[in-house]
């Protein structure tokens, strides 16, 4: 499979909509995590409250960023473990490769880990001859198949399992099957191997807190406690959004995170790591290494609307509550982050130009800010990324890291025939007239009442027209105008 | 040469001045100077909105409620009187295991006094009983017993502590977990097992807690449920009153 870029959205979705495997697959998995999540959030009567609390942490965290991570850095120092701070991804990717080198290591079990995914880390240590094996099920079946993640806590649901046990077959040389059990257990046995003789464990973070110095995980397999447990040095790349104040402040994302992601009230495990163990005759790794990453967070901090995206808690409720990412999947958006909230993180972590047909991948509709929760108002991230796209690099304000060229361009055109309908709106002669006029050119294309498929030089002058007119019929102007009738009836019905 | 750690303190202050003057352009942009307070310290942050406690559930017992939840994610729920009869249940879930496939011959132990005492009353009839075995063998072992530092009722989770007891692995390894759990020590709420992992501040806190609920799974392949995919496929909490 090729990989899919988000500079070809349009495309890429296109392509995603003649996919009738891929779109059941879709359907199934976004409407039964939507139906799990309405049900667990059922189950808490303050859910609301929950969710405006969870966002004043966020909030109250981020406006003061540099002094929690600070001490998050002082509490788990304290603890044995060692920081690291990485401005971007290769920064990130040679401090692993360096660890990974100092202490010959030849295997790194991983886990699931948005943050590695968005550095490409397996590739990093790949290059330097060390082999990086990813652990959660659906992580091993798309690296086994060379492919990326299409959602974010379900990676692999855009395979069937028939494609599954192909793959097995293919690459493990086990005997066909189409039990699911008999898979599972295959990828058990294998990766139960791995995890006895790695040298190295690589996992993410989802929640860091800074009063305890402690990292905390989640996760339904176990791989994370393996991955975190038995080789002896643990590398955890988190994200510098990742930190919270206080260790009581878990309990609000602990209620909200499973719920919202698989609609589970808990999920089957939660590592709360705290440094490095006391004595060395104790269970569990060496060292621990926390890799903060920036990599473009840090300048979302420059306005309150951009700054919100960094309360995101990856739990992928607004890629099953959205209606685009529901037709067209995770891998058109062509980012590590697919859905609603990949299309306003992705241009801001790796720049408009990059991305900038992710911000009109969306509807507007607003269901994901209603699952969202904390309360992330994405709709509003979205018309902010497309003005800034509309605007040109010229009128783009100083800071906040926007001036790029290029997008812009395409949008010039756009601009002006807004300018145009602006001009016709506000001059009610020239709208009259403007009607008139188009009363007389429509005769040649309205057929049987209505104007069907429009083509030709129409298309030349008008391209909306030409692409809505594709897969849709186009209302003709009526013969006289509301303001004719009301003229001619004193503003009486006229039958 | 530019040495590592050099890089690395560049890469802290870059970062940390980066998120400040960012955060300075906000303030000037949207005039919320006044939002971010001079004073920034752990005790003053907003816990304030009070978290109601998860309705009806807590009203009833919190070892009814435990087995409750508990059974609800796949987990099996013992409540026993005394060590006595806590004993005979081990006995009789490991009878039962060895008629499956699971076999449950080779038995890691934890080293909680309480578990080798349990398992010395408990009459069965196994190929190896061993305390703590090191991680490479235990690999080979069929079911783990170890006990529980605390349980939360409302989420039917058990709460281990790595300064108690050594079960982080014999709780992990193999595909049969036996949990002992003192009723006692089920809190109701995750709030309340929060503050309790958390009581004596970072200083006294176990390096690794892990909370358990039910046995490990996965919906990766077609969203099809499969119960012990790396973790456990099968747990037992016997709850002692």
């Amino acid at each position: 499979m090729t990989h899919l870029t988000s500079e070809t959205f349009d495309a890429n979705a296109r392509a995603a909509l003649t996919d009738t495997q891929l779109r059941g697959a879709l359907r199934k998995a976004t409407s039964l995590f939507g139906e799990r999540r309405l049900e667990a959030t059922k189950s808490l009567p303050n859910w609301e409250d929950l969710r405006s609390q969870a966002r004043a942490i966020k909030d109250e965290t981020l406006l003061h960023l540099d002094g929690y991570l600070e001490q998050f850095e002082s509490n788990a120092t304290q603890a044995g473990a060692q920081i690291h701070w990485a401005r971007d991804a290769a920064e990130a990717n040679s401090i692993v490769c360096r660890l990974a080198r100092e202490r010959n290591a030849r295997l790194a079990v991983k886990s699931k880990s948005m943050a590695t995914e968005e550095i490409h880390l397996n590739a990093a240590l790949e290059a330097e001859g060390i082999e990086a094996l990813e652990t959660d099920l659906g992580e091993y079946i798309i690296q086994l198949a060379g492919e990326t993640p299409s959602h974010i806590i379900a990676p692999a649901i855009h395979k069937t399992k028939g494609q599954i046990a192909e793959l097995f077959v293919d690459k493990l040389g086990i005997e066909r099957t189409s039990d699911v059990s008999k898979l599972t257990s295959t990828a058990r046995q294998i990766l139960r191997a791995k995890f006895g003789a790695a040298d190295i464990g690589i996992s993410g973070v989802n929640f860091g807190v800074a009063e305890t110095g402690t990292i905390l995980i989640l996760e339904n397999e176990g791989n994370i406690r393996l991955t975190t447990s038995l080789p002896k040095t643990h590398i955890a790349v988190m994200g510098i959004e990742k930190v919270i104040p206080s260790f009581a402040n878990l309990e609000v994302f602990l209620k909200l995170l499973p719920r919202s992601g698989t609609g589970q009230h808990l999920t089957s495990y939660q590592s709360l790591i705290t440094g490095t163990k006391r004595r060395p005759e104790d269970e569990g790794p060496d060292e621990l290494h926390i890799i903060l990453l920036d990599n473009g967070r840090s300048r979302m901090l420059a306005r309150a609307v951009t700054r919100q995206s960094l309360a995101c808690i990856r739990c992928g409720a607004c890629l099953n509550a959205c209606p685009v990412y529901q037709q067209v999947g995770g891998h058109a958006y062509g980012s590590v982050y697919p859905g609603p909230i990949g299309a306003v993180i992705t241009p801001q972590l790796f720049g408009l130009a990059k991305a900038a047909q992710l911000p009109y991948a969306s509807s507007l509709c607003g269901a994901c800010r209603e699952v969202c929760p904390v309360k992330i108002d994405i709709p509003e991230l979205l018309l902010y990324l497309r003005a800034k796209i509309t605007e040109g690099p010229e009128r783009q304000e100083a800071g906040g890291g926007w001036q790029e060229e290029g997008p812009a361009k395409r949008r010039r055109l756009e601009h002006l025939a807004f300018k145009i309908w602006a001009a016709v709106m506000t001059r009610p002669r020239l709208y009259e007239w403007n009607g008139k006029l188009l009363r007389v050119f429509q005769r040649f294309i309205v057929r049987g009442g209505k104007i069907g498929k429009v083509g030709g030089v129409l298309t030349m002058i008008a391209p909306p027209l030409g692409a809505w007119t594709k897969a849709r019929d186009l209302r003709p102007i009526d013969a006289r105008s509301f303001r004719e009738r009301w003229r001619e009836t004193n503003g009486f019905g006229d039958d | 040469m530019i040495r590592a750690d050099q890089l690395a303190s560049d890469a802290r202050v870059a970062i940390l001045n980066s998120i400040r003057a960012h955060l300075a352009e906000s303030a000037l942009h949207e005039h919320a100077a006044e939002d971010r307070k001079s004073e920034r310290a752990a005790e003053n942050q907003p816990t304030s909105i009070a978290l109601a406690s998860s309705g009806p559930d807590v009203a009833r017992s919190p070892v009814e409620t435990f087995r409750e939840k508990l059974e609800m994610v796949g987990g099996h729920c013992v409540v026993v009187r005394d060590e006595a009869e806590a004993a005979r249940s081990l006995s009789r879930i490991l009878a039962e295991l060895q008629t499956t496939p699971l076999r449950a011959r080779r038995i890691a132990l934890s080293d909680a006094p309480s578990v080798s005492r349990l398992i010395k009353a408990a009459e069965i009839e196994v190929d190896e009983l061993t305390t703590s075995p090191n991680a490479a063998d235990l690999f080979g072992y069929d079911v783990g017993v170890t006990t529980a530092q605390a349980a939360i009722a409302e989420t039917g989770t058990l709460v281990l502590e790595s300064e108690s007891e050594r079960h982080r692995l014999v709780s992990l390894l193999p595909p049969v977990h036996i949990a002992i759990i003192k009723a006692e020590d089920i809190c109701l709420t995750l709030g309340d097992a929060l503050r309790y992992v958390r009581r004596g501040g970072q200083p006294g806190m176990s390096r690794a807690i892990t909370f358990i609920t039910g046995p490990s799974r996965t919906a990766d392949i077609e969203l099809t449920l499969t119960i012990g995919v790396h973790g456990p496929q099968e747990l037992y909490v016997i709850v002692c009153m």
